[in-house]
């Protein structure tokens, strides 16, 4: 088989570049471009940097000269970054994908197209199933923005599929990622000096460690599937254990006070990273189910999901200022 | 019990005022003992004056408390750390161990539990208890869960379909999960199953819950016969468990639907205690009980392709309905008068 020529959307993040990095190292990769705004983290050897903007329609003119076979559609904004406004994230994520599979379109080359998702689409919900399956997707209303994107996303995804067969057209469904250097919703939080829960409450919640988000993402390169597959580490962890395990300490806020303390909070300039879905996902939490991923995939993560918190934890430690009560009890 | 038995016999002589104070006789033994509480706080007092930092001293403290004592406040700190396993379920056996004592009291004391039939529910592999359901605080789920931790040969912890309300609810939802409680829903009941674990399910619902006391023991509809579907795909056998004494603890005499509005309840009970005593009135009964686990149904010979099956589940979900209605009435007649 001649090598592997793959386009990766959003290089400029950190697993962009990382992805970059690794399909580089790869021999079965003959060529790897990336599309991005911003310039790569890292300096790349061979990655043909393409400086573009996926809201921008010159991308049907880009894309098909780069002759990939696979696209890695890796821009889908969780949260807003600093200055970037909803209104932004949405366009980014809507419009952008929409841009981007109109190109596929005018791409003959294009044989599988991988868009690194979000497991939000199944939402938070007290009464859901324990573990969300990848039918799941459909049996809640989509409450909150970034759902309604995702879901918007994954409507014109599925259509694209359906229209296009002769195209492998995956969608992974990713939990919240965690780990060292990792700048997401949760680092974010229990990177905050004292952690806001909802009183009562301790929901259990799934992850997935960085590097096995990355490591799942060239898998699925190597082996792309049609349809969708949830992208988590094994198991689960409760969120007290979370936050005893990180050292933390945590207020909590009754149900009802919640939102007007994060906005509070917010206002303060603290609580920059309680989105309204991560706000559902204190309290009820969501798991999903892995088996296709491992079984069909072919991938199985390294870290469980309370592995991938003492992973992050550990290259946290050293950065306190105040010893945590975990330091101070000699644990067994 | 905590004597060591490593301890020294002391005849007559007085014991050494390090000596851990000689535990009550098991009734009591529950209770915080008052006394190591005060040795521990006057050890801990000399230790902070003596100047040793705060956590030697309570470390030094430690170490001078009964031996139950000692264990249960490394367990706490220990959990305060972070450091212990739930399962991917949220299940905390650690949590389950430790407010067992209470359950006990509830079982031995409250209820006087008499049971029979633990034998069939099966050591191990996957089964899916089917009973008869009442009241607002799924106490016959939690008598049948002790019933077998502490009758069985070989007990062990069973699962249950918890009403999907319960979840919504601060402090409720978290004990639940970490109990063995889990959403209703088909999904968790097979995925439970396939595991191999023990499942509780009530068919009557939210329709058993809410019964008025004139109703007690007449079965409701079985639903649609969702659990005998389960029990199929999973190939798992159904165990019919009689619950008497549970419909009786909270007599349910009439309800309100504009508090159930209010409070996003499936239904709102009034019994003669409850609302008008307030949380107090959420106090159970102290009825006597009996609890029969029948021969289990086995689902073996027909196949997970018979879930597709209408007649047979209705079938078999009748089956079973009939098996608990009529070990129902006989064992009332076997309990008698409920407040004898």
């Amino acid at each position: 088989m001649a090598g592997r020529r793959v386009l990766i959307t959003g290089v400029g993040s950190y697993l962009g570049t990382e992805l970059a990095r690794r399909l580089e190292r790869d021999s079965e990769i003959e060529y790897v471009a990336g599309l991005d705004t911003r310039p790569p983290r890292a300096k790349l050897e061979r990655t043909e940097f393409l400086e573009a903007d996926l809201r921008n329609p010159v991308i049907t003119k880009l894309l098909p000269q780069a002759e990939v076979d696979t696209v890695v559609h890796n821009q889908i904004v969780r949260r807003p970054g600093p200055g970037m406004s909803p209104q932004a994230m949405h366009d980014i994520n809507v419009i952008g994908s929409l841009q981007l599979l109109g190109a596929c379109e005018r791409s003959p080359s294009v044989r599988a197209i991988v868009i690194r998702g979000s497991a939000g689409i199944y939402g938070s919900e007290p009464q859901a199933p324990q573990f969300f399956t990848e039918e799941m997707a459909r049996f809640y209303p989509l409450r909150t923005r970034f759902q309604r994107d995702v879901g918007e996303i994954e409507n014109y995804f599925e259509t694209y599929s359906r229209r296009h067969p002769q195209v492998t057209c995956m969608m992974l469904r990713y939990q919240p990622a965690i780990g060292p250097a990792t700048d997401s919703q949760v680092t974010r939080y229990l990177g905050l000096p004292v952690v806001p829960t909802y009183l009562g409450f301790d929901p259990r919640l799934q992850f997935i460690h960085v590097q096995d988000g990355l490591e799942a993402l060239v898998a699925s390169i190597k082996n792309p599937l049609r349809g969708a597959v949830n992208v988590a580490a094994p198991g689960t962890i409760g969120l007290t254990k979370m936050i005893r395990l990180a050292g933390k300490s945590s207020i909590p806020i009754a149900s009802p006070l919640f939102p007007s303390v994060a906005t509070l909070g917010r206002r303060a300039g603290v609580f920059s990273s309680l989105s309204p879905d991560f706000r559902r996902l204190l309290r009820y939490g969501r798991a999903v189910d892995t088996r296709r991923l491992v079984e069909e995939v072919g991938f199985r993560p390294r870290f469980d999901a309370v592995a991938a918190v003492e992973d992050y934890v550990r290259t946290q430690s050293s950065k306190r200022v105040v010893p945590s009560f975990r330091d101070l009890v000699p644990v067994r | 019990m905590s004597v060591r038995p490593d301890e020294p016999s002391v005849g007559h002589q007085p014991p050494p005022s390090w000596a851990p104070p000689r535990t009550p006789p098991s009734g009591e033994a529950a209770l915080f003992p008052v006394g190591a509480a005060l040795g521990f706080l006057r050890r801990l007092r000399e230790g902070v004056e003596a100047g040793t930092d705060p956590v030697s001293a309570v470390a030094g403290a430690i170490g001078g408390l009964p031996a139950d004592a000692q264990e249960g406040l490394e367990r706490a700190m220990r959990r305060a750390a972070g450091d212990y396993s739930e399962d991917e379920w949220g299940f905390d056996e650690e949590f389950a161990d430790a407010i067992f004592p209470l359950l006990e009291f509830m079982y031995e004391r409250w209820w006087r539990v008499q049971v029979e039939g633990t034998v069939n529910v099966p050591s191990h592999g996957p089964a899916l208890m089917v009973a008869n359901h009442a009241g607002i605080v799924p106490w016959d789920a939690i008598m049948m869960g002790t019933a077998v931790l502490k009758e069985h040969p070989l007990p062990r912890y069973p699962r249950f379909l918890v009403l999907n309300w319960a979840f919504t609810l601060p402090y409720i939802s978290l004990t639940l999960r970490k109990v063995g409680g889990v959403v209703a829903s088909p999904y968790n009941a097979i995925r439970l199953l396939e595991r191999g674990e023990l499942v509780g399910v009530f068919p009557e619902g939210v329709k058993g819950a809410g019964k008025d006391f004139k109703d007690r023991y007449r079965l409701e509809r079985f639903g649609r016969g969702g659990f005998v579907e389960i029990a199929l795909r999973a190939r798992s056998p159904i165990v019919p468990v009689a619950v008497v004494g549970s419909e009786e603890i909270h007599p349910k005499i009439g309800e309100s639907s504009l508090l159930a509005r209010a409070t996003g309840a499936p239904y709102f009970p009034i019994t003669p205690t409850f609302p008008l005593l307030g949380p107090l009135g959420l106090v159970p009964l102290p009825s006597k009980w009996r609890i029969e686990f029948c021969e289990p149904i086995s689902t073996e010979e027909y196949g997970p392709e018979a879930a597709e099956d209408r007649g047979l589940v209705f079938e078999l979900s009748e089956q079973v309905r009939e098996v608990i209605q009529e070990k129902l009435y006989e064992n009332l007649v076997k309990r008698g008068r409920a407040f004898a």
